[in-house]
C-alpha cells in the first residue's frame, strides 16, 4: 500500500488503484476507520476518518491565509506560513507547494505549477486565482446569473431572460418541454417536481432492488407532498397519485409529510413534489419494482459540462392510479393539448423583451 | 430465579464463574442519522430472512417494529411544525451546532424535527422471557445477555407475552427459512462476543450512535453525554433503561432519547412481567390450602 500518490512510479513497480485514494492505508492502518474524539485533537479533526486526497479536508486551503501567509482570522486559523521553518503548516494538510514562500514570484514566461506565485492559492487554475468574472472557458459566462429551470411555473424574478439561452436541447416528440412563462399554458402543469435519493437504494435500484435486505427497507415508489398540496388535490396518505408532465404520467404511493413545505415565490404559493428515483421495471429476480421517476423528466443539458437539467420540472398531480395501455398516451396528450405543447415549445433561446407578466 | 439486589450481576447471579464484565449497548438517539445500516448488518450477520415488503407510511420506517426476523429497528418520528403553544407555535428543542457538539436533524426554518433511534432487545437485568421459558432455551450468557438457543426452543410462545417491550416473537415465515416457529430475538451477537468482536450493528453504525462495551462504562459515558446535551440546551435529552432500580433492574441495552419514550413507541415505565409471580403463587397456595382445610373441616364437621 502506498502512503501517497507521489510514490507512484511509471515503471509499473507500484500499484495505487484510484490515485485520489492512495494513502487511505498509510502505514498499513485503515485511516478511514480512525475515530479519535474531536476533544483530543485540533478543531479540523484530521484524525477522524480520512479524506481524499492525502487526508486534506479543504481544497485550495492556501486561501485561508492572507497574501503574506498569515491567517485572515486568528479564530479561524487553518494553515499558515511558518517563516522560521520555511514551510506551510497548520491544522490541515496544505494544498500548496509546502516550501513556496508567500513572497515567491516566478520568472515571467514560466507556465504550469512553477509559474504560480506564493499568493496564488487556486493551484489547479492556470493563473492560480479564484474567478468571479470568467471571461473565458464558460459558454454562459462571464458572471454568475440566475435562470429558471427549462420548465418552471414562475417567471424569472431577476431578469427578462427566462432560462439559460445557451442550453443544449433535444427537441423531438419523445422529449417534449412544457411551457414556462411568458409562454402561455404553464398553468396546466402548476407544480414543481424534483427527484432525489434514499439511503437504502443505489441509483435506479439495479443492485439494491434485487437485494432483499435493502428492498424491504424501501419497498415501494412514493411521492412526497405537503399537507397543503394533499388538501388542494385530494391526495390521501398511502393512497395512489398520478404525476404528469409534458413527457408522460407515472403513479406513486403518497406520503403526506410536513418535511415538504410549500414555497412562497413572488407572492404565489408553489407546491413541490419529491420523487426518489430508485424504481423502475422489475425483470429477473427484482424484489420490488415501480414506475420510474426519470420517465417524467426531460433532457436538456448545461452547455459547459453537459449536466442534465433534470432536477426540476413542471407537473400536475392527481389522486388515483395512472391509465394503462393506450389510455396512458391519450391521458398525457390531453394535458399537452390544454397546454398547447408542440415540439417547438420551450425551444426559444432568447426570451422576448416584452411579455405579459 | 432472579433475586432483587442493589447491584444485580445477572451472569454471576445465574451461576457463571469468572464471568467477564457485563456487556451491553448504549444507543444514542441524538446522533442517529437513520441510515438503517444496523438493520442490514444484523440481518446479514445473523442470516435473518427478509420479512415484509410493505410501505408503512410511518415516515421512512418500513420495518415497523422488532420481531422474530427484525432484531434492530430504526424508528423515524416526524414532529410537525404546527405544535400548538400560547402563541400558536411551539419551537421544538433542537440540538444546536455548538463548536464541540454533534448536530441533529432539525431546521429552524420549518420548525420540524426528525427523530431517529435504533431499537433492540433490552437484555433486561430481570428478564421475564427467561423466567417463563419451560425448556431452558432462553439462556443468560456469561456476558449478562439473554439468548435463545434455537435448537432447544420448542416454540411454546410463553416468552412472547412475558416481554414488556414486545421484542421476542416466533418466526412465522417465509416457508423454508431457518427456525420457522421458533422464538427469535437479538443475541447481542453472542457468537461475535465469544470471539472478542463487536456486535454487527455497532460495528456498522457510521456515527457511533450504537456503542457497544462494558455496561458500567457505557452508563458513565451516557450520563456524560446527557450532561453535555443539557449544557447545549437540549433539555429534553434523557436516558431510558439506564437505571438499575427501574422495573426491569436496568437494561443491558439502554438508550438516549430526545423526547418521551412513548414518542419512540417505547413503554414509559416497564416492569418485569414476572415480578409479582412469587406473590401470586403464594396467594394461590394460601387459597388452595384454605380450600383443602375448608373441605377437611366440613368433612370433620359432618362426621361429628
Amino acid at each position: 500500500m502506498l502512503n501517497s500518490f507521489v510514490e507512484m512510479k511509471a515503471d509499473g513497480s507500484t500499484s495505487g488503484g484510484c490515485w485520489i485514494y492512495t494513502g487511505v492505508y498509510t502505514d498499513g492502518v485503515n485511516q478511514s476507520a480512525r475515530r479519535k474524539p474531536g476533544s483530543q485533537q485540533s478543531w479540523v479533526a484530521p484524525e477522524w476518518g480520512w479524506a481524499w486526497p492525502m487526508n486534506r479536508r479543504i481544497l485550495y486551503n492556501r486561501a485561508s491565509a492572507d497574501p503574506d501567509g498569515k491567517p485572515w482570522s486568528e479564530r479561524k486559523a487553518y494553515i499558515w506560513w511558518d517563516e522560521a521553518a520555511g514551510k506551510w503548516t497548520g491544522h490541515d494538510v496544505p494544498d500548496f507547494q509546502v516550501t513556496k514562500a508567500p513572497s515567491f514570484r516566478p520568472e515571467p514566461g514560466i507556465g504550469g505549477p512553477e509559474g504560480l506565485a506564493g499568493d496564488d492559492p487556486f493551484i489547479m487554475q492556470a493563473d492560480g486565482k479564484g474567478w468571479l468574472y470568467a471571461p473565458s472557458g464558460l459558454l454562459d459566462g462571464p458572471l454568475p446569473v440566475h435562470y429558471e429551470p427549462l420548465e418552471s411555473p414562475l417567471r424569472n424574478a431577476m431578469h427578462t431572460q427566462q432560462s439559460n439561452p445557451t442550453r443544449e436541447m433535444f427537441p423531438r416528440k419523445e422529449n417534449l418541454t412544457g411551457p414556462s412563462p411568458p409562454e402561455p399554458g404553464s398553468d396546466v402543469y402548476p407544480y414543481v417536481v424534483t427527484t432525489y435519493r434514499l439511503t437504502e437504494h443505489h441509483t435506479a435500484g439495479g443492485m439494491s432492488r434485487w437485494s432483499p435486505y435493502l428492498a424491504e427497507l424501501q419497498p415501494e415508489f412514493f411521492c412526497e407532498v405537503s399537507p397543503e398540496l394533499a388538501a388542494e388535490r385530494g391526495l390521501e396518505h398511502l393512497g395512489w397519485a398520478t404525476i404528469v408532465t409534458a413527457r408522460t404520467a407515472i403513479e406513486a404511493r403518497v406520503l403526506v409529510t410536513d418535511r415538504v413545505t410549500p414555497l412562497t415565490v413572488d407572492g404565489r404559493t408553489i407546491h413541490q413534489i419529491g420523487l426518489p428515483y430508485h424504481w423502475g421495471v422489475g425483470g429477473g429476480g427484482s424484489i420490488v419494482s415501480g414506475d420510474s421517476a426519470n420517465d417524467v423528466m426531460g433532457v436538456a443539458l448545461d452547455p459547459n459540462v453537459h449536466i442534465q437539467d433534470s432536477k426540476a420540472a413542471a407537473c400536475d398531480i392527481q389522486p388515483g392510479r395512472r391509465p394503462t395501455g393506450p389510455e396512458l398516451p391519450r391521458y398525457v396528450e390531453a394535458y399537452r393539448r390544454r397546454a398547447g405543447i408542440s415540439v417547438d415549445t420551450g425551444t426559444a433561446r432568447v426570451t422576448p423583451e416584452k411579455d405579459g407578466s | 430465579m432472579w433475586g432483587w439486589s442493589s447491584a444485580p450481576d445477572p451472569a454471576r447471579d445465574t451461576g457463571w464463574i469468572n464471568a467477564p464484565a457485563r456487556k451491553g449497548f448504549f444507543t444514542d438517539g441524538s446522533v442517529c442519522i437513520g441510515c438503517k445500516a444496523c438493520e442490514v448488518a444484523c440481518k446479514e450477520w445473523n442470516g435473518i430472512p427478509e420479512d415484509g415488503l410493505q410501505l408503512l407510511g410511518m415516515s421512512y420506517d418500513n420495518t415497523g417494529g422488532l420481531g422474530a426476523s427484525t432484531w434492530r429497528h430504526v424508528a423515524f418520528i416526524e414532529q410537525p411544525r404546527r405544535a400548538v403553544g400560547s402563541d400558536g407555535f411551539t419551537p421544538l428543542p433542537m440540538v444546536t451546532a455548538a463548536p464541540d457538539q454533534n448536530t441533529h436533524a432539525g431546521s429552524a426554518e420549518t420548525g420540524i424535527r426528525w427523530l431517529m433511534s435504533s431499537d433492540v432487545c433490552k437484555h433486561c437485568t430481570h428478564a421475564a422471557c427467561l423466567d417463563v421459558c419451560p425448556t431452558g432455551a432462553l439462556l443468560r450468557t456469561e456476558f449478562g445477555t439473554v439468548v435463545v438457543q434455537d435448537d432447544v426452543c420448542n416454540g411454546c410462545g410463553y416468552c412472547i407475552p412475558a416481554c414488556p417491550f414486545g421484542v421476542i416473537d416466533r418466526r412465522d415465515g417465509p416457508p423454508g427459512a431457518r427456525n420457522v416457529g421458533i422464538a427469535q430475538k437479538c443475541t447481542l451477537c453472542y457468537d461475535r462476543l465469544r470471539d472478542d468482536m463487536t456486535p454487527a450493528c455497532a460495528q456498522a453504525c457510521p456515527t457511533q450512535s450504537i456503542q457497544f462495551g462494558d455496561l458500567d462504562e457505557l452508563r458513565i459515558r451516557a450520563h456524560d453525554r446527557v450532561d453535555s446535551l443539557h449544557a447545549a440546551g437540549v433539555t429534553d435529552a434523557r436516558l431510558y433503561l439506564a437505571d438499575p432500580n427501574d422495573g426491569i433492574g436496568g437494561a443491558g441495552a439502554f438508550f438516549l432519547l430526545l423526547d418521551e419514550p412513548e414518542v419512540y413507541g417505547l413503554p414509559p415505565d416497564p416492569v418485569v412481567t414476572t415480578r409479582d409471580l412469587p406473590a401470586m403463587w403464594r396467594t394461590a397456595a394460601i387459597a388452595g390450602a384454605t380450600l383443602v382445610a375448608g373441605a377437611a373441616a366440613a368433612f370433620v364437621w359432618t362426621r361429628s
